[in-house]
This record gives structure tokens, sequence and C-alpha cells, in this order.
């Protein structure tokens, strides 16, 4: 076998500049690939941190039924076990409780509907990152006079700035209208449009005063110290919660077109490395075959001394795959280096702005990232794609009849 | 005197090439050769002496007749098996010497042996025995591209009987060598035949071949003469 080894390496390199060619389509192609792939996976661990950290949260926890069709009256029962099972969570970074409900916001010269949240303002910084979205004024702090939060974006709308007040007409709970006159103590930008556009923060017990709901919430939310630990921390709430009327949902349900928008841009990365793989695939094809056309003669006479076409075949795939090894080496490392790279510094992608926002980014840099999955994925695959692409001229050297391929010149 | 084997039968063999038009290759051809046989099949281009080595030597397959090697009747052998056959009964020697260009001398002699199995040591003690008992064990490291082309003959032969064959067969061996690497090289397979007890049969249409065979099997017209 280690002559075969050593037989198979030493064809490889008869036609040096061929070979070196080769090489390079695959490590140009791997390496490619490899960073690609971490520049989605980095894209969408930053998309999914954004909205996470934005407003959604790791988990969400609701009366059940609430995601399918909130109501106002849908509040969290039984707040004492909710909040001891998040309490006994490992892994919990914050949790906040909130109150939720739609209105009308108006002010002297506009109005607008809106989403409204009561927020317990301690809390919720340990959660979502709105505190530090405040570009005019400041954030929600207890002890001042029914104060709100506002996207920059409503602030337009209503033509509005910090000081100024403006009117919350809402339903109650117990089917009343109600309204009420807050001042806008500060102006946020979030870079989210749907928070930047339609929400209004507020105290938690000013939104219970509002919605006639005293001592109620209507969300618990949390964020874990890693995205890993989504599903397995949603299972141990489930299991903590049991015989509560509370539903548990991850982020990916709360906002499911995020997952969506990951699967779709997956799919269209599939496709890239398809017709990437594909360039690749011709290119070794076309080594091997003419590796194996100038040989006719010499597999003529290693089948006349014996050896048998399951060997021919084993040994130009073996070549094909120290031909794939070497690009698999060089490309990986590649790949690797240029992704490392762009890993610490970050790619700008500021002429798309607008479309970033519109994914719920804050930030137009994006952060490739480069995991074990992208290594072992990419290069087996690479090496898959050089064996399978190596069968075909293979086949062909093990069917020839050894009389005949040794006329061959 | 020693009691005769014989160890090739080939009896009422016929081969019909049919491309645009019959060619009668090999007509009825029936002969024997006995085990320790230094023998030739001699005749003039086109009278069927490669066609012959062919379906002796398993590499091709005869319309009609049959052919025995140490009593195993190779035309009732399924073609699958035949390289297997090749493999353990068989060497061979080509007129263009045929060795691999990346392997080394020495391991162009392994070649056939790891195929069959040999152990690595087994096989690299057998091969330098070989190159030691014909004075070529200076060239073990070499490749094939360093050495004359008497030289790779002469190494030719050593891998045709590296695993040592029941029958060396050897396709005009001499063609391409001048008078003094044929003679050496004619030299070393009389030595193998008669110290090793190894049955040579050529086909050749050399006279210094002719002149050293001790056994001539003229071919005319694909027949036997």
């Amino acid at each position: 076998m280690r002559l075969f080894l050593a037989m198979a390496w030493r064809n490889v390199w008869r036609h040096r500049r061929r070979s070196v060619l080769t090489v390079m389509t695959i490590a140009l192609g791997l390496a490619f690939n490899i960073f690609m792939r971490a520049l989605g996976d980095g894209f969408h661990e930053q998309m999914v941190d954004n909205s996470v950290r934005a407003h959604i949260g790791h988990i969400q926890i609701h009366r059940a039924g609430y995601h399918d069709d909130p109501a106002i009256t849908k509040t969290l029962p039984e707040l004492d076990k909710i909040r001891s099972a998040i309490d006994a969570l490992p892994g919990v970074r914050g949790a906040s409780l909130r109150v939720l409900g739609d209105g009308l916001a108006s002010s002297a010269e506009n109005s607008a509907g809106v989403s409204i949240i009561g927020v317990d303002p301690e809390r919720e910084p340990t959660v979502t990152t709105i505190h530090r979205a405040v570009v005019r004024g400041r954030y929600l702090e207890r002890g001042r006079r029914k104060p709100c939060l506002i996207g920059e974006r409503l602030a337009k709308t209503l033509q509005v700035d910090v000081g100024d007040s403006l009117v919350l007409l809402v339903q109650g709970a117990d089917g009343s209208m109600g309204g009420e006159k807050y001042r806008v103590d500060g102006v946020f930008r979030s870079g989210a449009p749907e928070l930047d556009r339609g929400v209004v923060y507020l105290l938690a017990e000013d939104a219970q005063e509002l919605f006639v709901l005293p001592g109620r919430f209507t969300e618990a939310v949390i964020l874990l110290d890693s995205s890993r630990r989504v599903d397995e921390a949603a299972r141990i709430l489930e299991e903590q919660l049991a015989g509560v009327e509370a539903e548990v949902l991850p982020w990916y349900v709360v906002e499911p077109y995020i997952q969506q928008f990951i699967e779709l841009d997956d799919a269209f990365f599939y496709v890239i490395v398809l017709i990437l793989f594909i360039v690749i695939s011709v290119g070794i094809l076309n080594t091997i075959l003419m590796s194996v056309f100038e040989r006719v003669r010499e597999f003529g006479v290693m089948m006349s001394l014996g050896m048998k076409p399951r060997q021919v075949v084993r040994l130009v795939v073996m070549e094909a795959f120290l031909l794939g090894a070497v690009g698999v080496v060089f490309g990986g490392l590649l790949g690797s280096a240029l992704t490392l790279y762009f890993e610490a510094v970050g790619m700008d992608f500021g002429a798309w702005a607008e479309g970033a926002a519109a994914l719920g980014l804050t930030t137009t840099v994006t952060y490739p990232k480069l995991t074990a999955a992208n290594l072992i994925l990419s290069n087996s695959s690479v090496l898959l794609v050089v064996v399978l692409v190596a069968l075909y001229p293979a086949l062909h050297a093990a069917r020839l009849e050894p009389v005949e391929a040794m006329r061959h010149v | 005197m020693s009691e005769r084997e014989v160890l090739v039968e080939v009896s009422g063999v016929s081969k019909t090439y049919r491309d645009h038009v019959a060619v009668h290759a090999l007509r009825d051809v029936s002969f024997t050769l006995d085990r320790g046989e230094f023998a030739a099949v001699v005749g003039p281009s086109g009278s069927g002496k490669t066609t012959l080595l062919n379906v002796i030597g398993a590499l091709d397959v005869p319309d009609a007749g049959v052919i025995r090697i140490a009593g195993h009747e190779l035309t009732a052998t399924p073609r699958d098996q035949l390289a297997d056959f090749r493999l353990r009964r068989l060497g061979f020697v080509f007129q263009a010497y045929n060795l691999f260009p990346v392997l080394t001398v020495l391991e162009n002699l392994e070649f056939v042996a790891v195929l069959q199995g040999v152990k690595p040591a087994d096989r690299r003690r057998r091969a330098r025995e070989l190159l030691e008992a014909v004075g070529l064990a200076e060239l073990a490291d070499k490749r094939p591209a360093e050495l004359s082309g008497g030289e790779q003959q002469r190494v030719a032969v050593l891998r045709a009987i590296m695993t040592e064959p029941d029958l060396v067969l050897a396709d005009e061996p001499t063609a391409n060598l001048d008078s003094e690497n044929a003679a050496i090289l004619l030299d070393m397979m009389e030595q193998m035949n008669r110290e090793k007890g190894i049955t040579f049969l050529f086909s050749t249409h050399d006279p210094r071949v002719m002149e050293r065979a001790r056994k001539l099997i003229r071919l005319r017209d694909g027949r036997v003469e």
C-alpha cells in the first residue's frame, strides 16, 4: 500500500505545472468557500444578536396563546413561579418583565399608531440595548413624572422632541377607553425600523395604570449568555413551568422571519457553492483525464502484470485525493487566514447601510466567524467532490484491455 | 535423466481479428512446452508470434482451442480471474521494457510482489538479492530514466521473475538492444533458466535469440510449421 501511495504521489507531480494549477484552483475555491461561509455565519449571528439585543431577547414567556393572538387581557399567570423558574435557570445574563399594548400616540401636530412597552428601567438594560440607543434626552428614570421614550422616526412623524408632550390613547383591559399625557424624556435610534418608527417606552407602572392592569405583566424576556443555549434553556423552562398556563418561545419563534432569512441566505450560498464546485470539478476532471490518457500504456502494463481493475481505480482515485488534499491544505490555510483577519478588523458594508438596517443590523460592519463546522464541512466536501470526479477517469482506466492499452502510443 | 513435465499445452488454438477484414492471426496451433524450457516462437512479422504469446499470457482469448498452463485451463477461466492467474503464475518482459518511470528500480521489482500481498521486508530482501545476483545492486535507487536500455531490460527481466512464476513470456526482448546488451540479457536469462529452472518462452525474429533457444516453434501465417 505504501508503494502505491508513493506511486500515486509521484504521479501527481509528473506534470508539475498542471498539478500546481489544479491545486491553486482547488485552494482558491476552498478559501472562497470558507470565507463566504464564515461571512454568512458572522452576518447571521450578528443579525440574530442585534434583534435579540434590540428587543426580543433569547426567550420570551407569555400567557399561553398570546403569541398567536395577542390581547391586552392575556397577562402572565402565576408570576412568582415564572420568576422562580427564571432565577433557577443557569446561564441567564438578564431578565425583565414588560407590559405590552397598542394605542394611538398624538401630538399637537400629528398622530400615529404605536406599540406601547412598559418596562422596568433598571431590569430592561440587562436584556436589551435600548438605553444605549438614546440619541437625545435621557433614558427612562423612576421618580420623573410620566416619562416616555420614543424612536427618532416616530418623533419626526409626531413632530415632537425632548421636553414635548404626547398623548397615548388606548383601550384598557377592562374595555374602557383611556388616555394619558406623557412627557418625551428621550429619543432613541435603535437601527431597527419597527422600533424607531412605532414604539413608545413607558415605565412599567405607568403602562399598567394606562392599560388598567395593576400589578400585571404581559411578557417576561430573558437574555442568555450564549445563543447556543436557547433550545436547552427553553426546554428547562417548559419543564419548570409545567402546569402553568404559559408559553415559552425561543427568539426564532418570536421573529421567524430572521430564521427564514438565514435559511434563504443559506440557500443562495449553496447555489454559489454548487457553481464553485462545478468549476473546481471541471478543472480536476481535466487534470485527471489528461493524466489517465497520457498513461494508457502504463495502465496496460500494470494490468498485464496482474493489477486488477479495482486496484487501478484505487490508484487513480488516490492520485486525485492527494491532489485534492494538497489543495485543501493550502485552501484551508488561506481561507482561515483571510477569515481570521477580517474577523479581527471587520468588513464595512457602509454602502449598503439602508439594506442592513432593514435586516435589523445596527452597524454596517460585519465580522466573519470561522467555525470548526465550516472548516470540516468545506474541506471534506471539496475532498469528496475531488474523489467523485476522479471516479470517471478511474473507471475509464480500469476498463482498458491490457493488450490494446499496451499498443497505445 | 530428469522426468519431463509438460508446463504449457496449446491445442488447436485459433484467433481471428475482425476489423474491416478478417485477419487469421492463429490457425489451429498446437504444441507443448516442458517445465524448464528455454524456447522461442519465431517467424516473420505478422506470423502471429505476439498473438500467440498474448493468448498464452492470458492477455487475449482465443476463438477456438485449449490452453493449459501447469494444468490450469486458461480457456475455461472466467475473464475476471485471468488477472489473478497472470499475477500468480506468469511473468512478462516487453520489447519496450515498460518499467514504471515514477518508481525506482527496487520499487519496480517490488511492484508485482505488492500486488501479491508479499510482506514489505520479504519483497525488499528478494528484490535486493536478485539485483545483487546479476550485479545491478548499485542501480537499486535509480529511476528507469537514469538507466541505459540494456539495464532497463535486465531490470524488466528481474521484475518478471521476482515472484517466481511458472512461465516468463518475453515479447521481442532484444529488439531494442545492441549486440553487447542483447548478449548480456540472454546470458542473464539463461542463468535464471539454468540455476532457478525458470521456463522462458520468447517471441522473436532475432537470430541472437534463436541461437540460444533450445526449442524453436516456427510460425508462418498463423500456423506452426
